[in-house]
């Protein structure tokens, strides 16, 4: 019985839902707040202090906003997308690592649910796209679909490189034992910092920010597959992507970084693992918030023809490595 | 997959003022445009009919909050041009620095727009910073940001004393260093080089054929600038080169508009240390003799024409403006039409259309009502009007 109401605490509160809900909160300040310093302004600053309240407070006032619905649209399906990409969300962040080396959820092969559910994200906004029945999010939808195919590989290769230690000595695809093997060795301070940084572009395309943030690129088609929402469907939708953010944050931070593990390999701080793991996300996160602002926007041939070109041949080179390589030193 | 029509405007994040280009698509390629203007008719060449040479000067002023000066400036040249007296050397050079003030902060202002076009916010944001000094300068001289009123008829309103030429060059001196660095940026930077080059192609006999006027004609490598074709004002007494490009696309647009920057800073400079002693205006009569007169010079956008015809009153009996975004526009359909090899995207059209640094609020003085459904037009005129909508 207490047992059962344990796990439910960890589900909902912490470190699950409301912890990731406000991590995804504070990521978004963090983010607005580190571009705004990039560009020399100050960013969010009146609501509590230097701005900290600036995505909640966003956030109520979107839930009192006047909720549209287009004539056209297929509305239960436009109606229920922000609550499916809210709920998705929220079920991606109980397989990280935040307290202790293993998530709320964990089994033997999480890491390929989590792969699968950075597609459905895609999916999501793809239909989001196609249920407003609007041209500009028709056309973000497209767009998202086909940048799809251009970071996917790259995104699914890079976190398998990092699993290939675990795959070769434990035959395992657990983010538990991929957190474990880092424990003395972070595994980007090897041939892994090549996944790493194709994990960062994948991030950033798949979380849809510039250079890659081609599916609602505001000046060209208005908000992309989002410009039809508003109200409290939209304010669902930020928070959804709030958290998608912490998600692949703390997903970087999980597979390439060590996670909870202490800062220094080897060195036992007084920190706790979730201070740990949520520095090293934000430290992903700053990385993230400069590859946006330090370049503008690519078309979407660009990005296929880059991502096709360059990103899926090197993240196959890296994986290939990851798996050579410490099989070479063994012998 | 069948050809969609994609609207963009007349409101539309891209575009700051309304106009609609609707755009037909195939998949990602834009394979015709068509443009729609005349959502903003503000009556003001019927308004300044109704007014005096002066007061017209602050309702020319305000057809662009940009480039306030030059219409101002366009006036004074043609109501100047009827009453034929030289106005005093010294007002020829307040204005020449007024006028390369003018550019030098709508160009800044473009490079802005156009970062933002291309998702660059950081450059925008940059950008618009430092151009703050320039709009600091322009106001430490005339009193004002945006509406300067520096123009008069026979001269100008405000000298620019010592200290004042000596804050002006320093400010220079500062820009001068920040253009050059904004210029290495966008010649480096591959991202703004991946989404301008090659991109809105405006061939040279095209540009020639469509009139396009400014820094689109100059990037397409037309050598046209009002300043040294027919040189007023200073320009004929200071040296300067008139910058072109001939890659023809958004990157030449670019550069040509940074150059340009960095030529006015120049010239302001050269005209701070050429500039006589003396004073700055001459008194003219209220009312103007009979006559025809015309102002032209070049607007940060290319070719602004000023055509005053007067009848001997204190009124204007006609006030014609041509801005020259109205001649830009008309190349808008063709840097936005794919053929053969060159394509455009969706992507493009935005940054396209801002190349041409377009600004409505100048052009549009849409005369002819058009019923959409049938395609019939007419015109109203004014005694129409006032029986249909007045109610007195």
């Amino acid at each position: 019985m207490i047992q059962d109401l344990i796990d439910l605490l960890r589900i909902i509160v912490f470190p699950g839902f409301l912890f990731f809900a406000v991590l995804g909160l504070f990521f978004e300040w963090i983010d607005r707040k580190f571009y705004a310093k990039l560009q020399n302004r100050v960013g969010p600053l009146y609501a509590g202090p230097w701005g900290l309240f600036q995505p909640f407070a966003d956030f109520v006032k979107l839930m009192a906003k006047e909720d549209i619905v287009p004539e056209g649209a297929d509305r239960p399906l436009f109606s229920s997308i922000p609550v499916f990409a809210l709920a998705l969300s929220l079920f991606a962040v109980l397989f990280l690592p935040v307290c202790g080396a293993q998530g709320v959820l964990s089994f033997e092969g999480d890491l390929i649910v989590v792969t699968v559910i950075l597609t459905f994200f895609v999916i999501l906004v793809f239909l989001a796209g196609f249920s407003s029945a609007s041209r500009y999010p028709g056309v973000g939808a497209e767009r998202s679909v086909l940048q799809l195919l251009g970071y996917e590989i790259p995104l699914v290769a890079s976190v398998l490189g990092a699993a290939a230690v675990t795959i070769q000595t434990e035959g395992s695809l657990q983010i538990k034992s991929i957190v474990e093997t880092q424990s003395s060795w972070w595994s980007i301070l090897g041939i892994q910092a090549l996944g790493f940084a194709i994990f960062l572009l994948a991030a950033q395309a798949e979380l849809e920010r510039v250079p890659f943030d081609i599916p609602e690129a505001e000046t060209e088609i208005v908000a992309g597959w989002l410009t039809e929402y508003s109200g409290k469907k939209l304010a669902l939708i930020r928070l959804a992507k709030d958290i998608e953010l912490a998600f692949l944050c703390g997903l970087g931070a999980t597979l390439f970084l060590g996670g909870p593990q202490p800062i220094l390999p080897g060195f036992v701080g007084a920190l706790s693992s979730t201070i740990i793991f949520v520095i090293k996300s934000i430290i992903v996160l700053l990385i993230l918030t400069i590859i946006r602002a330090a370049m503008s926007r690519l078309r979407i041939d660009q990005m296929v023809n880059f991502a096709w070109k360059y990103l899926v041949p090197i993240s196959i080179l890296q994986l290939l490595l990851a798996v050579m390589v410490p099989r070479l030193i063994v012998i | 997959m069948s050809v969609v029509d994609i609207p963009i405007g007349p409101q539309h994040p891209a575009i700051k003022e309304p106009l609609n280009i609707t755009c037909y698509v195939d998949g990602e390629h834009v394979v015709g445009a068509k443009l729609r203007i005349g959502y903003n008719h503000r009556g003001i060449e019927k308004a300044g009919e109704y007014q005096t040479y002066i007061q017209n000067l602050y309702i020319a002023e305000r057809i662009c909050g940009i480039c306030g000066i030059v219409h101002a400036f366009c006036l004074t040249q043609a109501t100047e041009d009827i009453i034929g007296k030289e106005i005093p050397k010294r007002a020829d050079y307040i204005r020449t620095i007024g006028l390369e003030l003018n550019r030098i902060h709508s160009h800044l202002l473009w490079l802005g727009v156009a970062a933002h076009e291309i998702g660059f916010d950081t450059l925008f944001m940059y950008v618009w910073r430092d151009r703050e000094m320039v709009m600091d300068v322009i106001e430490d001289f005339t009193g004002n940001r945006v509406t300067y009123a520096l123009m008069t008829i026979g001269g100008v309103r405000r000298d620019i004393p010592q200290e004042k030429a000596e804050r002006i060059l320093k400010v220079m001196d500062l820009l001068d260093e920040k253009v050059r660095k904004y210029k290495k940026m966008c010649l480096d930077e591959r991202t703004i080089r991946m989404r301008c080059d090659g991109v809105g192609i405006l061939r040279k006999e095209d540009a020639i054929a469509l009139c396009a006027v400014g820094p689109t004609a100059r990037a397409s490598g037309v050598p046209f600038d009002v300043r040294a074709d027919d040189p007023h004002a200073a320009y004929d007494e200071i040296p300067f080169r008139v910058v072109t490009y001939d890659t023809c696309d958004v990157t030449a647009r670019l550069l040509v508009r940074i150059d340009e920057t960095l030529e006015s800073i120049s010239i302001v400079r050269e005209a701070i240390k050429r500039m006589p002693s003396g004073p700055v205006r001459i008194r003219v009569p209220r009312v103007v003799p009979t006559g025809e007169g015309v102002g032209r010079t070049e607007a940060p956008r290319g070719e602004v024409i000023h055509y005053v015809r007067a009848n001997g009153t204190e009124r204007p009996f006609r006030w014609k403006v041509r801005a020259p975004t109205l001649a830009n526009l008309l190349s808008i359909p063709v840097m936005l039409t794919s053929r053969g090899d060159y394509v455009v995207n969706i992507a493009d059209v935005p940054i396209t259309f801002a190349s041409i640094d377009p600004c409505l609020s100048c052009t549009d003085r849409a005369i002819r009502f058009i019923d959409v459904s049938s395609g019939k037009s007419w015109v109203w005129t004014f005694s129409q009007i006032k029986r249909m909508y007045w109610r007195d």
